[in-house]
């Protein structure tokens, strides 16, 4: 490949080190891939063309580019919002903290949902952003510049945050690979927070591998973030050749409620993996349903509770549709809000003692339909919009009620042209199990490396 | 056991107003019909014990964890 640009994260990594390439020049590379992309798709909300980092490192002069919701101690997060327009933060997030420890490079801040509070990537104060396999589609969100931009080879790899799909969604719609982190894992210190319970931080990147290392800079305790787990760090990129793995899967399930063309490439991927010698175990569906409304309860009590000062003080500053789910929030008891959470602790062992019963991880599709467009999902939607976006996240959210991690990996198009991809679940910090599998996916197919055409 | 009310668009009012949030106009009416949705069947609320509280998920996750 001549365009360095078009390089795995792991690759770019490998080529610094060797000196083979300078990190200016992947700047430069990045850059020049940016000033054609960015009006078409409008992934960037700031630009730095001058960023230096540390030169050692994992990652030393990889250039990265994050959602605008991390905080760098005197530059601007603007959260998507008119509200937080020009809000100049004073404390740097520790994961940034810890990319910039890595050595990697940070060339600027990414579109998102107003509030990371939003499914599909519209924006209305700063634009939507658009998927760059057809701009009439979603990205898909809340992280929709993280998305956007690593498909487009604008950046070797973003942070995303998710509360219900919010790295899934993006990474899934746009053909990357994202991985959703169990809750506690990656330090929540210096990031928007939309919902305590549930908020987890993540990278998107063009594969597992890349993930792996992007995970391996980011996760770890840290005391200022009072729900920071104090698991140990596996060696993520040590783990990524493994061993055998058991996948559970429910065929009847998505057969029966996937889109057709959505089931075929998911079920497509589950008998490559079994061709690789992956054993396949078919397994009861969890409660979807059931689990996504317990998240719902709590994120929006806890979103609600998390704006209350500004939804009393200028309502009128959000937009419509995250005013509407503000609302929402506000009328749930505090009862039904506890007892989701007294819930919590018995739905994670019953998932892990029958779903996941004799199997290593969960597979089922990330979207369960095609990816639609930004007009069927917008606010001129119509009446059958509020049950497109249910589908949209209906294997998400059950993710983060959970606390789980997951790793979404593209498989497929559909007839549109738009990614397809799987979702892979796992126990409370199985990460190196996730990507190892999404690994051994990723040596047997191309889709990670198909890369949208420039029009 | 008396069955749960659902929610209409006169209690939404009030108990945003309560709290000093004001509705978008139109909005109650669709506010109840959501979180009327929520109200889920759950198979295991009948079986929640006194004892248990929103920290024993801490406890679930490591329990939970791959050996």
């Amino acid at each position: 490949m001549n365009d360095p640009a078009a390089w795995s994260l792991a690759e770019a990594a490998r080529a610094l080190r060797q000196r083979k390439v300078a990190p200016r020049e992947l700047v430069e590379a990045c850059f020049a891939r940016i000033e054609r992309w960015q009006p078409r798709i409008n992934a960037f909300v700031s630009q730095e063309k001058n960023a230096a980092g540390d030169a050692n490192g994992a990652i030393a002069g990889v250039p990265l580019a994050h959602k605008d919701m991390f905080y760098r101690a005197g530059r601007v997060s603007n959260c998507g919002s008119k509200i937080r327009r020009g809000w100049v933060a004073t404390e740097t997030s520790a994961a940034l903290e810890r990319l910039d420890r890595a050595g990697a490079l940070q060339i600027g801040t990414l579109n998102m949902s107003e509030f990371a509070y939003g499914p599909t990537g519209h924006n209305e104060h700063w634009g939507d952003c658009r998927n760059p396999w057809h701009p009439d589609h979603i990205t898909g969100g809340s992280s929709s510049g993280s998305g956007a931009a690593v498909a487009a080879r604008l950046a070797f790899g973003a942070l995303g945050s998710d509360t219900g799909g919010s790295v899934r969604l993006p990474a899934a719609a746009c053909g990357v690979t994202g991985l959703k982190t169990t809750w506690g894992r990656v330090s929540r210190h210096g990031a928007m927070p939309l919902s305590h319970s549930l908020d987890t931080i993540g990278p998107l990147a063009r594969s597992a591998e890349d993930c792996a290392l992007l995970l391996a800079a980011i996760a770890g305790h840290d005391p200022r973030d009072p729900l920071s787990a104090r698991e140990p760090v596996p060696d993520y990129s040590k783990n990524l050749v493994v061993k055998e793995f058991r996948v559970a899967l429910s065929t009847a399930w998505i057969e029966r409620h996937t889109q057709p063309q959505v089931a075929a490439a998911v079920l497509g991927a589950a008998s490559l993996l079994r061709s690789t010698g992956v054993k396949l175990i078919e397994a009861p569906a969890p409660d979807f349903d059931a689990l996504s409304a317990h998240c719902l309860v709590v994120m929006q009590a806890e979103a609600s509770a998390q704006h209350a000062k500004w939804m009393r003080e200028r309502p009128a500053d959000y937009s419509s549709a995250v005013r509407a789910r503000l609302e929402a929030g506000f009328a749930i008891p505090a009862a039904a809000y506890l007892e989701s959470l007294r819930l919590r602790a018995a739905w994670l062992e019953r998932f892990c003692s029958t779903t996941l019963a004799g199997a290593d991880l969960y597979l089922l599709p990330a979207i369960n339909v095609p990816v639609p467009t930004r007009e069927q999902t917008g606010p001129r939607g119509g009446g059958e919009m509020p049950k497109l976006l249910g589908e949209v996240t209906r294997l998400t959210r059950w993710v983060n009620y959970l606390g789980v991690p997951a790793l979404v990996v593209p498989c497929g198009f559909d007839s549109h042209g738009l990614p397809v991809a799987i979702q892979l679940v796992g126990r409370p910090f199985a990460e190196a199990t996730l990507l190892a599998a999404g690994h051994a996916y990723q040596r047997e197919t191309d889709w990670h490396q198909r890369v949208p055409a420039e029009r | 056991m008396s069955a749960a009310k659902q929610w209409s668009s006169e209690a939404i009012e009030a108990a945003l107003a309560v709290q000093g949030v004001e509705l978008a106009a139109g909005r109650a009416a669709r506010l109840a019909q959501g979180l009327n949705a929520l109200s889920v069947a759950d198979p295991l609320r009948d079986a929640l014990e006194l004892e248990s509280d929103p920290t024993g998920y801490a406890l679930a996750l490591e329990r939970c964890k791959a050996k």
